[in-house]
């Protein structure tokens, strides 16, 4: 496997732990009632995952030293792109499912705040397999 | 009128050039191993850049190297 494509099961995978993670304390909080600080979960999830993947990166940049330090080239650079054009898309339907929740009885600027959190990470986590895809798919 | 398809002889100049390793000649044209992979095995279309470039570390020219038929 070569170091692009450890990045990005890295990237991925903290993305969906962080998106795991969030959404089960929503669920909590909506649905048990369980109180718990939103802002302090957030911020104590998102540098807990930053954490790990900085660590995890910097792990994979130790063990191949020669691919982390060789910048990316013309085929890495479009694979890049290509996964931005269909994470794009992905992220355009979750902003408009944000907009369509207002239309939705019982909800409020809540869901509409957390669709678009979820929009936002699956648009990620999108961007990610895609390129993990095609890195294995033109290897 | 049927398709042409970009094949290429990079595996035998390899060959013929003492065995030269995909990472050497990775190394030379300034890409990874895995695109001179993807390139070696035509799923990947190199830019005129580095077509150039790797016909240039084979010291043949560009038609050589590549072929559209």
């Amino acid at each position: 496997m070569s170091f692009r494509e450890k990045s990005a099961w890295i990237s991925f995978y903290s993305i969906a732990i962080f998106a795991v993670m969030w959404f089960t304390h929503i669920a909590r909080v909506e649905f048990f009632h369980v109180p718990e600080n939103p802002m302090l979960w957030f911020f104590g999830t998102l540098v807990t995952v930053l954490a790990l993947e900085i660590g995890l990166q910097i792990w994979i940049r130790i063990q191949s030293p020669h691919e982390a330090r060789t910048p990316k080239d013309e085929r890495e650079r479009l694979i890049d792109m290509k996964a931005s054009r269909v994470a794009f898309y992905v992220l355009l339907v979750g902003a408009f499912s944000s907009i369509g929740t207002m239309h939705i009885p019982g909800s409020n600027r809540f869901t509409m705040a957390q669709t678009m959190m979820g929009s936002i990470l699956v648009a990620l986590l999108t961007r990610f397999a895609t390129q993990i895809v095609l890195h294995r798919r033109d290897a | 009128m049927p398709k042409k398809t970009l094949s290429n002889d990079i595996r035998k100049l390899r060959f013929e050039r003492g065995e030269m390793t995909q990472q050497d000649l990775a190394d030379r044209i300034g890409v990874t191993r895995q695109t001179v992979n993807a390139i070696e095995l035509g799923k990947y279309s190199p830019s005129l850049e580095v077509a150039f470039h790797i016909a240039e570390v084979f010291g043949v020219p560009l038609d050589q190297v590549f072929h559209y038929r």
